[in-house]
């Protein structure tokens, strides 16, 4: 009997490779997979969004945008999740999940932000690229909380072979904490900047005062160009999409690459129902896809399957990946899987006052800060906290926005606001959240989505640790703006919810002990050999550092692995 | 080569000479009004939009760029309800004070006349939130984004090409728009 078109073996639903999600992660699968090779479906859940094409906002001036950028009320009203986040506004709105489509159940509040559609959020990213440190690999094992399979200098290649293609801005300050990458000139800095670096580096030893490091293209190499990708324009307009593509994205960069080689199929519109588990070779086999259009369920068919559908819904394709062998759901066979959910700790904020430097400015808009490698614990444990925090820093000097709240009218009052005004230092925490058992997500018993898939309950919170930590932030951030000379210092603690970080990790973490973990060091199951998860789901702790870079490099990591063990013959 | 033309050609070697081409140039005025404000009304607001950010020497004031409708339309679209309460007292209030110190209607003063209403009007406590704040608030937001204002009164550099660290500021010299 000749095979449906739906069955294993027929041409149009077989591939060998399936990446689920084109994000930065899926995205990278895809290049590399494609690249070695195989033929790969990649699906993804939301529409296609073409590079420069479906950038709709990338060139309109503020008048230009009906409201000036800001979103109407009805829009805000109707999504109190999504409009939380810093980069949801009139210009960018389009990239982002509005919250009646796709709902949850926060056991306790979690701020869930998602961009569904070809490129995931690597279109709104906030393109902050660091390394981790070795401390950050082997701090997990030292605080008695985790193992990291693998070490940093097995990754640090993997950094290198996706910074040369991705294009990464930084100085090269050789940092034990922080280490240095394959980077492209690094931004400068402005008058007030360097002044606050030297005060804080002369008055404290082991806090390093840095460029921030960012996937810009600050002078593209000739692989940057071949990609059809220019040089950043210091726009600062990044979250509408770039047409020159001069930041990394899955659009700009990794897909097109992937394409090029003529192994790509991509297909939007897909949401990933399961992952299809076959016991008589005890691995999966395919995934179920609903197409989000028509509702229809179709099946596709790969000898590997990367999961790369962002860290919650990874976590929710696998839970919901049940069969008769996993009944909790694929590669759980001891109940961890969702477990074990960390984010960053963004709550604290100082800012403060500069006097002088008035006859210094600066020109165009520059898409990273300075930084500050965490410096808490490092060596060892000194602190009545865990783990530590980075630093981000910038100054600036007041705009015309500070006009709406300067007395006066008429012409002296229009004089003064458009010039420039005084010097503001604004200084935010990154810090490391422990991964912890109770941080978890799990598949709603009572809810589901349009397309009958159980909906995500998250119950996810912040721990006496966070809050100790957050104390240290202030207290250490207030010492280092007295010493650049800062003056009516304020501190801030937002008390947003996990989650607004968007930097959630976790879930299906790796680990040498499967029994206390989910993937090995491939990022493959323990217990399923042939699935991969190589997005924030895997991550066993979260470091200090923005994660996107790592989550690349273990990416590639992972799918030239799985490329080796179908050659020979092990998957 | 001009700035528009030079522009144009960096956004055609970027490939992005579609989006360029269908870049849309509207302004507030050609906007459709909110219901329930008449003319005088908006007139009124421009008016008082034009004595916060009059027309100077260098650039038109915020009455060139129709000021009373965008902070109309933008009360409207991005405020609460309780937004066009305090607009509505903000317009009752200068009106009485207009009569009160000048014995006319706001639209009648002088500029001086205009601005010590408002001046004092701004100093005076009066129920929270204050009407003008939320006037002045949109006067500068609608002004300093409208192209009049960006590139008239401020610097607008859409396309920069780069940071530059330390720029020397010399006297006079004004902020950018974005």
């Amino acid at each position: 009997m000749a095979n449906s078109p739906t069955s294993p073996g027929a041409r149009e639903h077989t591939f060998d490779a399936i990446v689920i999600g084109s994000g930065i992660s899926g995205g990278w699968a895809a290049k590399e997979l494609c690249e070695s090779g195989l033929r790969t479906l990649v699906l993804e859940r939301g529409r296609d969004v073409k590079h420069r094409d479906d950038y709709p906002t990338a060139l309109k001036n503020p008048w230009d945008l009906p409201h000036r950028g800001k979103l109407p009320r009805d829009i805000v009203t109707a999504n109190p999740i999504a409009k939380k986040c810093y980069a949801f506004d009139e210009a960018t709105s389009h990239f982002f999940v509005k919250d009646a489509e796709h709902p949850y159940e926060q056991e306790k509040p979690y701020d869930w932000i998602r961009g569904y559609q070809v490129g995931g959020k690597s279109l709104i990213w906030a393109r902050q690229t660091q390394r981790w440190s070795r401390f950050d690999f082997e701090g997990p094992a030292r605080d008695g909380f985790g193992e990291w399979p693998i070490s940093y200098d097995e990754l640090a290649p993997w950094y290198s072979h996706v910074e040369r293609f991705a294009g990464i801005s930084g100085n090269y300050d050789g940092l034990e904490t922080l280490p240095d990458g394959e980077f492209l000139p690094a931004w400068e800095m402005n008058d007030v900047e360097k002044h606050a670096q030297a005060k804080i580096m002369g008055a404290f030893a082991d806090r390093h005062v840095i460029q921030g490091r960012c996937a810009h293209l600050t002078a593209p190499k000739p692989q940057h160009l071949a990609q059809g990708r220019g040089k950043c324009q210091a726009r600062n307009l990044c979250y509408r999409g770039c047409p020159f593509g001069a930041y990394f994205s899955s659009n700009s960069a990794t897909l097109p690459a992937a394409a090029a080689t003529g192994n790509l199929t991509l297909r939007p519109h897909s949401v990933v129902e399961s992952i299809l588990y076959d016991d008589a070779t005890g691995r999966a086999s395919g995934v179920r896809v609903i197409d989000a259009v028509t509702k229809q369920t179709t099946e596709f068919f790969a000898r590997i399957v990367f999961v790369n559908a962002a860290c919650l819904n990874t976590n929710l394709i696998l839970l919901n990946s049940r069969s008769a062998r996993f009944p909790a759901g694929l590669g759980n066979d001891h109940g961890l899987l969702g477990h074990h959910i960390a984010f960053h700790n963004y709550r604290g904020s100082l800012s403060g006052s500069i006097e002088g430097f008035e006859d210094s400015y600066y020109s165009g808009r520059r898409p990273t800060q300075l930084m500050m490698p965490n410096f808490r614990n490092v060596r060892k444990q000194e602190t009545d906290f865990q783990r530590g925090y980075m630093v981000f820093f910038g100054a600036g000097r007041a705009g015309w926005q500070s006009g709406a709240s300067t007395p006066g009218v008429g012409a002296a009052f229009k004089e003064r606001i458009t010039r420039p005004g005084p010097w503001g230092i604004s200084m935010m925490m990154q810090g490391e959240t422990v991964p912890r058992k109770e941080n978890h997500v799990r598949l709603s018993t009572a809810q589901k989505d349009v397309w009958g898939i159980p909906q995500l309950v998250t119950s996810i919170g912040y721990h006496d640790n966070d809050e100790r930590l957050l104390k240290d932030f202030f207290a250490r951030g207030q010492e280092m703006l007295e010493a650049v000379g800062a003056k009516k210092i304020v501190t801030r603690d937002s008390k947003q919810n996990p989650g607004l970080d968007i930097h959630e990790m976790g879930g299906v973490r790796m680990g040498r002990d499967s029994k206390a973990s989910l993937l090995n060091r491939w990022n493959q199951l323990h217990a399923c050999s042939n699935v991969f998860v190589t997005d924030g789901a895997c991550m066993t702790s979260t470091g200090t550092q923005n994660p996107s870079l790592t989550f690349m490099a273990l990416t590639a990591r992972a799918a030239q692995h799985a490329v080796a063990e179908l050659k020979k013959g092990n998957l | 080569m001009n700035r528009r033309e030079a522009l144009r050609h960096t956004a055609l070697v970027a490939g992005a000479a579609a989006l360029w081409a269908s870049l849309p140039s509207r302004t507030w005025a050609a906007l459709a009004a909110p219901t329930g404000w008449d003319a005088a009304e908006e007139t009124l607001l421009t008016l008082i939009g034009d004595t916060i950010i009059p027309s100077t020497a260098t650039s038109p004031g915020a009455g060139a760029v129709a000021i009373g409708r965008f902070i109309l339309t933008q009360t409207h679209d991005c405020f609460p309800p309780e937004a066009r309460a305090t607009l509505r007292r903000g317009l009752s209030d200068i009106t009485a004070s207009s009569q009160q110190r000048f014995g006319t209607n706001f639209s009648v003063l002088d500029r001086a006349q205009r601005e010590r209403v408002l001046t004092e009007y701004e100093a005076q406590s009066v129920a929270a939130p204050h009407p003008l704040r939320h006037i002045k608030e949109l006067t500068v937001l609608g002004y300093f984004t409208a192209e009049t204002g960006a590139t008239q009164a401020l610097r607008y550099d859409p396309i920069p090409g780069a940071f530059r660290g330390s720029v020397k500021l010399t006297p006079g010299e004004r902020s950018w728009a974005l």
